[in-house]
C-alpha cells in the first residue's frame, strides 16, 4: 500500500532543511483567525494569501495553504462552542452541544474536547489518505448522483432527531429550511421566485442565513443577562480543565473513531464533504448513545462526534484533489490554483510519477496536526476570555460582527440583510421551541439534494429504482442507512422490552 | 379541561411558514410544472401543510400549561424585538450611511439597550470597536466598503 522508497524520499524532502515548515505556524495562525471570525471563511483566507505562495517552492506553498485549511477548520469550532456561531457549514453540529456546554460553565472542557477531537480526526483522516489514496480515488470515481442522494438523505435524517420534545416541530423546522432552499433559480435553470429581490436569484446565501439564525437570534435572547456563564466561579479560563476536556475525549473512543472514519469517507465525496460529514457523525453518535436525551443540552459526545468528523473530512477532501485533480470544495479549489501555478496537475499520473511529493504533503499535514495541538492549547486561553466579557458589551459587538460577516461573504447588502431576516426568524423559532439547526440543515442540503435527484432521474431515464440495482455502492449505502435508521432502534426497543419482561 | 392557547409569536411563526411555503409553491408551479422543478417543493409543501394541521390540533387539545419560571415576560419580549429592529436598521444602514458611522451608533445604542449603566464607557467602547472593525476586519474584506469618516 505504501511505496517505501517514496516515503523515505518524502522524509528527506521534509526534514533535510526546515524551509517547508517555516510557513506552517503562520498558516495555522491565519487559519485560526479567519476561522474564528464570523464571515471570514477558510477559502477566503486561502485565496487572499495565495499570491504569497508564488515565491515559494511547491511543497512550501502546499504546507502553508493546508495549514490555513487546518487552522481554519478548528477556529470555526471555537466560535461554535463559545458564541454559537459555526465558522462554516462544517461546524454546525459542533454548536449543538458545544455551546450548551459553554453556557453551563464547561467552556474549558468543551474547548479541550473540540481541540482533541479535531487533532485525532485530522490525524486519522490524513493517515487513511496515506494508506488508501489509490483505493479511495477509485471509490470517488464510482460516486455518482444517486450515491450523493443517499448520503445527503442520511444527513437530512438528523432533522427528525433534533427536537426530543416535539418531533413535529423538528420536522416543521427542517422542511421550512428545505422550502427556503428552493428560492431562486432551480438547478435546471427554471426561474422560481426571488421574492422580488435580484440578490436572491441564486437562492438564499447559506452562510449569512446560518450566522443569523444560529448566532444573531441567540444573542437577541441573551440581552439583559450579565455574562455568558452566570456563575462567576465557573468563568475562569483553566488550563487544567482544558486538559481535562482533552482527556474526556478519549472516554468516547467509539464516537471518536466512528466520527473520524465517517468524516474521511464522506469528506472524499466531492461537493458533499464536510458539510454533511459532521451532521451524519453527530446523528449516528446520538442514535447509538446510551444517553441520547443529553444531546443538544451539552453532551461531550456530541462535540467529539462533530469535531472529529469535520477535521477528518479535510484529509478526505484531499483525496479527490491529489488523486483525481478534482477540487471537492472552495478550499481545495484554491489548492488546485496553487497546483497549476507550480505546473503540477493532480491525478493518477501525479500520484504515480511524484509519489514522494504526495507523501510529503500528507506527512506535512500530519506534522501540522501536532503543531495545531500545541498552538490550539496556547490560544484557547485567549479565545476563552469571551466568557468574561459582560453581555451588555458582547451582544452588540458580536451582532455587529455578524452583519459585517454577512457582507464579507456576499460583498453586497444582501449579506447583512439575510443575517437580520434570519435573526428574526431564529428568534421566533427559539421563542416557540423549534430547533433552528433543523432549518439550517434543510437550507444547506435542500438545493444539493434537488440537484442530485434531478441528475439521478436524468441518468436513470426516469427509473431510479432500477438504476439503483445497477449501482452497488448506492445500494450498500442505502441498506446501511436503513439498518442504522430503522434496524438499530428496532433492535434496541426489542431488547429493552425483553429486559423489562424478564423476571428479576 | 383547559385548552392551551396559541401565543401570538407562535401564531405569527406558523402564519409566516404557511404563507412563504404557499408563495414559493405557487411561484414554482407558475414557472414550470415539470417533475424536475417540483421534485422537492411539492412533497415539502404537502408535509408542511400536514405538520401545520398536526401542530395546531395538538396545541388546541393540550391542557394549558403553567407558565414556567424561565418563560420570558412581555417586557423582555418587546426588548428583544426592539433590539432586533435596531439590528435590522443597522444592517440596512451599513451601505447607505457607511460602515463606520452605522457601527459606531449601533454599538453605542446596543450597549445601552443591553443594560449598561455607564455614561462615557459605551461611546468610548463603540469608538474603539468601530476603529478595530474598520481597520482590522474590514481590511481583510475582498470587497470595497463604504465609510463616511474612517
Amino acid at each position: 500500500m505504501i511505496d517505501q522508497l517514496a516515503l523515505s524520499q518524502a522524509f528527506e524532502l521534509l526534514f533535510n532543511d526546515l524551509s517547508p515548515w517555516l510557513w506552517v505556524i503562520p498558516g495555522l495562525l491565519i487559519g485560526l483567525v479567519f476561522g474564528s471570525i464570523p464571515g471570514l471563511q477558510i477559502s477566503m483566507a486561502m485565496a487572499v494569501f495565495l499570491p504569497v505562495t508564488f515565491g515559494m517552492d511547491f511543497l512550501q506553498a502546499m504546507l502553508f495553504l493546508t495549514a490555513i485549511f487546518t487552522g481554519g477548520a478548528y477556529g470555526g469550532g471555537v466560535t461554535a462552542i463559545l458564541m454559537n456561531i459555526p465558522g462554516s457549514s462544517s461546524s454546525i453540529a459542533t454548536a449543538f452541544d458545544g455551546y450548551p456546554m459553554a453556557r453551563k460553565g464547561q467552556h474549558n472542557e468543551a474547548l479541550g474536547i473540540g481541540l482533541c477531537a479535531s487533532v485525532v480526526g485530522a490525524f486519522v483522516g490524513y493517515s487513511l489518505l496515506m494508506l488508501l489514496i489509490n483505493p479511495l480515488a477509485a471509490f470517488v470515481l464510482k460516486i455518482g448522483p444517486l450515491e450523493m442522494v443517499v448520503v445527503v438523505l442520511w444527513g437530512l435524517t438528523l432533522i427528525a432527531t433534533l427536537n426530543e420534545s416535539s418531533m413535529a416541530k423538528g420536522l416543521m423546522a427542517g422542511f421550512l429550511g428545505l422550502m427556503l432552499s428552493q428560492i431562486g433559480m432551480s438547478t435546471t435553470g427554471i426561474m422560481r421566485t426571488s421574492i422580488g429581490n435580484p440578490y436572491l436569484i441564486d437562492g438564499i446565501p447559506v452562510v449569512p442565513a446560518m450566522i443569523g439564525i444560529f448566532a444573531a437570534s441567540e444573542l437577541l435572547r441573551l440581552r439583559g443577562g450579565s455574562y455568558l456563564v452566570k456563575d462567576e466561579a465557573q468563568r475562569s479560563i483553566s488550563f487544567s480543565l482544558i486538559l481535562k476536556g482533552v482527556g474526556q475525549t478519549f472516554r468516547h473512543p467509539g464516537v471518536l473513531l466512528r466520527g473520524s472514519l465517517l468524516g474521511a469517507i464522506i469528506g472524499a465525496i466531492p461537493g458533499v464533504g464536510s458539510s454533511v460529514a459532521n451532521l451524519v457523525s453527530y446523528g449516528e453518535a446520538k442514535r447509538t448513545s446510551k444517553n441520547p436525551e443529553a444531546f443538544g443540552k451539552g453532551a461531550p459526545e456530541g462535540v467529539v462526534a462533530a469535531e472529529s468528523a469535520n477535521s477528518s473530512s479535510e484529509g478526505g477532501s484531499m483525496t479527490a484533489l491529489l488523486a483525481l485533480g478534482i477540487p471537492g470544495g472552495a478550499a481545495t479549489a484554491v489548492l488546485l490554483a496553487a497546483f497549476s501555478f507550480h505546473n503540477i496537475i493532480g491525478g493518477p499520473s501525479f500520484i504515480r510519477n511524484q509519489t514522494e511529493i504526495v507523501y510529503s504533503i500528507i506527512l506535512g499535514n500530519l506534522g501540522q496536526v501536532v503543531l495545531l495541538a500545541v498552538l490550539g492549547l496556547l490560544s484557547l486561553r485567549l479565545l476563552g476570555m469571551v466568557v468574561r466579557v459582560p453581555l451588555s458589551y458582547l451582544v452588540p459587538s458580536v451582532l455587529a460582527m455578524c452583519a459585517w460577516g454577512g457582507y464579507g461573504i456576499t460583498g453586497t447588502i444582501a449579506g447583512p440583510l439575510t443575517v437580520a431576516a434570519f435573526a428574526g426568524l431564529g428568534w421566533l423559532m427559539r421563542q416557540n421551541n423549534y430547533p433552528v439547526a433543523a432549518t439550517v440543515i434543510g437550507l444547506l442540503l435542500g438545493r444539493m439534494m434537488e440537484g442530485e435527484i434531478v441528475r439521478t432521474l436524468q441518468v436513470s431515464g426516469g427509473r431510479p429504482l432500477e438504476y439503483m440495482m445497477e449501482r452497488p455502492i448506492a445500494l450498500v449505502l442505502f441498506v446501511i442507512m436503513l439498518l442504522v435508521l430503522i434496524g438499530a432502534p428496532a433492535l434496541k426497543a426489542y431488547r429493552t422490552r425483553r429486559a423489562n419482561h424478564e423476571p428479576s | 379541561m383547559a385548552t392551551g392557547k396559541f401565543s401570538a409569536t407562535h401564531a405569527f411563526l406558523l402564519g409566516f411558514i404557511l404563507s412563504i411555503s404557499s408563495f414559493i409553491t405557487w411561484s414554482a408551479t407558475q414557472a414550470s410544472t415539470t417533475l424536475n422543478n417540483l421534485i422537492v417543493i411539492a412533497p415539502t409543501a404537502i408535509v408542511i401543510g400536514l405538520l401545520s394541521v398536526g401542530i395546531v390540533v395538538s396545541i388546541l387539545l393540550k391542557p394549558a400549561s403553567e407558565p414556567t419560571a424561565d418563560s420570558k415576560g412581555e417586557q423582555s419580549i418587546w426588548g428583544d424585538i426592539l433590539l432586533l429592529a435596531g439590528f435590522a436598521a443597522f444592517c440596512f444602514a451599513l451601505t447607505t450611511v457607511g460602515f463606520d458611522v452605522a457601527t459606531f451608533i449601533f454599538i453605542w445604542v446596543g450597549v445601552l439597550m443591553c443594560g449598561s449603566k455607564g455614561k462615557w464607557q459605551p461611546p468610548l467602547y463603540a469608538l474603539l470597536f468601530t476603529v478595530f472593525l474598520v481597520k482590522g476586519f474590514g481590511s481583510l474584506f475582498p470587497y470595497p466598503m463604504t465609510t463616511l469618516v474612517l
